[in-house]
């Protein structure tokens, strides 16, 4: 397994890389858009002495790699810079929020997972005449329902009328561990439904195109029967789509569990986010958007290095790939 | 052994009959060749027989007797008995006939997994037998191989170790060489040979070249528009081509044998 | 050309030509105005108020056809600016190939690998939140990629075409072979993602504003007036039920009308 474990190393190369470049280009676009930060903490009336004396105190006057490297420095031992706003270091206030926000994007991808291949594969069987209208239709639907109207018809629902959780008001991790994850996990199914159906279309379509493959002519003339092409040799062809499919997913939820944060009252990453834009608090907002960039590589190296467990082939072709870029 | 009597397929989204009534037979431990141009029909006649067409986008009739038991008119159930222990089918091209993921050894004792009670250990070494009947070396080595890391004539072999590691009554060879080269295209035919020849095997091999098929066939049956307009010995359609699709069909063939396709 | 429509395509087509008709009624009249406060405070939906009345004693009625009109008018602006850049691109860099397009579409896939909605709060925090203009803008480069992705792989399976090859023989420029020969052969996949972009834009739109960094109040959009429904729901949950099915009722006409067109190419395959 000398391939493999050469894809693996190779892989988690690549990662380090794109992380150092995400970090990179981060750090570079918020130094050309974010002005003068001095300026946006002291206000318009602050003397040149204070400015230059905050600029100082910030670390503003040195140069710009410099700023870089030790930003970066500062980001791997947990120093992130301070809070414009909050007069905080960045740290503090994200870490509790990062954890919360974790959970809820892992919660629905563990839901999406776990239902929507089996759905998958069940809305495979279940086709033809009268099957596809109300197959077509659900789906659709769901894909139609934003999370936040979801999350809104929850709290009416389990909130207000069956009192199952109280909507605003996020009990905390520490205090209460199992009413939070209660609390999250309504979160989760919002965020899930319109993946799941996703995923669902996208693995039905999958398996319908495998199925036209030679391969299967093969595996019938050998026998097999509907069940078994399906489980031992059309579901395997299958996964690397449905794997990278659920690598961008994995990816998104972190973006698309803002909104949810937001209805549901959950102190996440993705509500601090919002604020920090709508504040102009740089700092954070640049260290959250690192963080979330991290988030989306390491989902890609993740599904990348499940796909290369599934599909040798692709061992071969990014180690090509590697050789001809170095 | 094998029976066809007045086969007629006809594709739902077509006018034309793909296949307008033929019949012919195959003896045991026979090699009938079938020849005829890309959309003559003798592919669809060898998924009739192979139980492979698409049953609800046609309409079909006729017999095909395998031993005596029908194989066109078959339900699921039976089919699949039959379906590899019975039949064995090695397709045009290897590369796409064989599933991407799974091992080598594991799809050449598919068969033996499927209709068999043998432990892993006794279809193992069934397979590796095959694998060696088929004169792949190191066979081994082979078994835990993903098909892309074989050559096109390797994975041909492959395929007929499948489709003969039980050993069933009939081979059906769908233009097995015609996807690769001339000198692997020559190796394979010489070993379908010595597999008939040792084994006994039944097989109907299936291919636009007549000069392929004269190299293994003793009998040939020529296949034009869906009807078939010839049969007879090898050497007799060769030499004496009676119909004259037959003649054009000889003619076609390089007189220097250097650029056969 | 002329086929069946696919019951898909039918059904898709009455819902959204009903949203259609009920958004441009809503731009020229609305039974009340749709600012007025003045029809009772939390008036649940009667043959009168159809939607109820919000905490001021608006009609919620009026105001969701006000806001249908600002949700379409910005997702169609939106998908607009994706598909009209992304069709540039990609015909540029299917049609010619080179390095052009290997740059382009590296930068493409770098774009496309970043959740598309991170990308588009990224780009209001730079252009300025609460503008009237920085969502459309910042959704519409987002969706420029994927618009890019598509259309290259069409152009470039088109370009070796032989008609292709026959106008160039007869001297047409590159600009008329793009936009006369080709460009209406790609329709058929521009449809379906102009209907798939069109739904993420509503979507998207719905959730920035539903977060307060999309459409502000005078022209309030469906998913603004959400985020105000939410506080309401003890006492009006009408609002929200409302206004949440009016998005949903869009989203899926136009879903539907997408798989009914690719249900229609496939028939066609």
């Amino acid at each position: 397994m000398s391939t493999a474990l050469q894809y693996t190393l190779k892989r988690l190369g690549l990662l380090l890389v794109t992380m150092l470049l995400v970090s990179f280009l981060t750090f570079l676009a918020f130094e050309l858009v974010s002005g003068d930060p001095a300026r946006t903490m002291l206000g318009t009336e602050a003397t040149p002495q204070q400015l230059t004396a905050l600029r100082h105190e910030l670390g503003l006057d040195r140069p710009f790699l410099l700023r870089y490297l030790s930003w970066l420095a500062g980001f791997f031992s947990g120093n992130l810079g301070t809070s414009y706003s909050y007069r905080q270091p960045v740290w503090g206030l994200i870490a509790g929020k990062l954890e919360l926000t974790l959970w809820l994007s892992l919660m629905s991808f563990v839901l999406i997972a776990v239902i929507s291949i089996p759905l998958g594969i069940f809305s495979y069987r279940f086709t033809g005449g009268f099957a596809n209208w109300p197959r077509t239709a659900l789906n659709q639907l769901c894909m139609a329902v934003p999370p936040f109207f979801t999350g809104i018809l929850f709290s009416w629902c389990f909130g207000i009328v069956l009192r199952v959780f109280t909507p605003g008001d996020f009990p905390g991790l520490r205090e209460d561990f199992a009413a939070s994850l209660r609390h999250l996990f309504f979160g989760a199914i919002c965020l899930s439904i319109p993946r799941i159906a996703m995923t669902v279309r996208m693995l039905r379509s999958t398996v319908i195109s495998e199925m036209n493959k030679a391969y299967v002519r093969t595996a019938i003339s050998r026998g097999n029967d509907r069940r078994t092409v399906l489980t031992r040799h059309v579901l395997k062809n299958s996964m690397v789509s449905v794997v990278t499919f659920l690598g961008q997913t994995l990816a998104e939820l972190v973006g698309a569990g803002i909104v949810v944060e937001q209805v549901l009252g959950i102190p996440g990453l993705g509500r601090f986010l919002v604020t920090s834009i709508s504040h102009r608090d740089y700092p954070v907002v640049q260290t959250i958007v690192v963080i979330l960039g991290f988030w989306v590589v390491l989902a890609g190296t993740a599904a990348d290095l499940v796909n290369q467990a599934i599909d040798p082939r692709l061992r071969l072709s990014t180690a090509e790939l590697g050789g001809a870029g170095s | 052994m094998l029976e066809v009597r007045d086969l007629h397929v006809k594709f739902n989204n077509r006018d034309r009959e793909a296949v307008g009534g033929i019949s012919f037979r195959i003896g045991a431990g026979e090699i009938l060749g079938l020849v005829g141009e890309s959309g003559s029909g003798k592919t669809v006649t060898a998924m009739s027989i192979a139980g492979l067409l698409p049953r609800k986008q046609c309409s079909y009739s006729g017999d095909i007797l395998l031993d005596g038991q029908d194989l066109l008119h078959a339900d699921r159930s039976l089919l699949r008995k039959l379906h590899g222990r019975e039949i064995g089918v090695v397709f045009q091209e290897p590369m796409s006939a064989m599933n991407p993921l799974m091992r080598i050894g594991e799809q050449v004792g598919e068969v033996l997994r499927i209709h068999t009670d043998l432990s892993k250990a006794e279809r193992k070494e069934k397979v590796l037998r095959a694998m060696t009947s088929v004169e792949l070396h190191d066979p081994e080595h082979l078994y835990d191989c993903y098909p892309h890391e074989l050559s096109g004539g390797m994975l041909q072999r492959v395929m007929i170790a499948a489709a003969i590691v039980i050993e069933p009554s009939l081979l059906l060879l769908d233009e097995p060489t015609t996807a690769l080269d001339v000198t692997i295209q020559a190796q394979i035919l010489e070993l379908l040979k010595k597999l008939n020849s040792e084994l006994g095997i039944s097989m109907l091999f299936i291919s636009h070249n007549l000069n392929v098929v004269r190299k293994l066939c003793a009998r040939v049956a020529v296949m034009q528009r869906g009807l078939l307009v010839e049969t007879g010995e090898t050497d007799q359609v060769f030499y004496h081509p009676q119909h004259p699709y037959t003649r054009q069909l000889i003619d076609a063939i390089p007189t220097r044998e250097r650029r056969v396709r | 050309m002329k086929k069946r429509l696919n019951s898909y395509l039918t059904v898709g087509l009455i819902i959204t030509g009903l949203m259609l008709l009920i958004t441009v009624i809503g731009t020229f009249w609305t039974p009340y105005v749709p600012t007025a406060m003045k029809y009772g405070r939390f008036q649940p939906p009667s043959w009168a108020h159809l939607f109820g009345t919000d905490n001021f004693g608006r009609d919620i009625f009026s105001r969701v056809l006000k806001g249908t009109g600002t949700t379409l008018a910005i997702a169609l602006s939106t998908v607009s600016i994706g598909a009209v850049i992304g069709t540039l691109i990609g015909a540029v860099t299917g049609y010619f190939g080179g390095i052009v397009d290997d740059v382009l579409m590296r930068l493409n896939d770098a774009l496309t690998a970043f959740p598309s909605f991170l990308l588009a709060l990224l780009v209001v925090s730079l252009v300025g939140p609460g503008k009237k203009y920085s969502v459309v803008i910042a959704l519409g480069l987002v969706f420029i990629p994927s618009f890019a992705r598509v259309m290259r792989t069409e152009f470039a399976a088109l370009r070796n075409r032989n008609y292709v090859t026959g106008a160039r023989l007869m001297g047409a420029s590159s600009g008329r072979i793009l936009f006369v020969h080709l460009l209406p052969n790609t329709v058929r996949v521009l449809l379906p993602a102009f209907t798939i972009g069109f739904n993420n834009a509503v979507l998207a739109e719905a959730s920035m504003s539903f977060l307060g960094i999309g459409v502000t109040p005078p022209d309030a959009s469906l998913g603004y007036m959400l985020s105000e429904a939410q506080s309401m729901l003890k006492a009006g949950p009408w609002y929200a039920l409302c206004t949440g099915l009016t998005i949903v009722l869009l989203v899926f006409g136009v879903g539907l009308i997408g798989e009914g067109l690719q249900a229609q190419e496939r028939e066609v395959d």
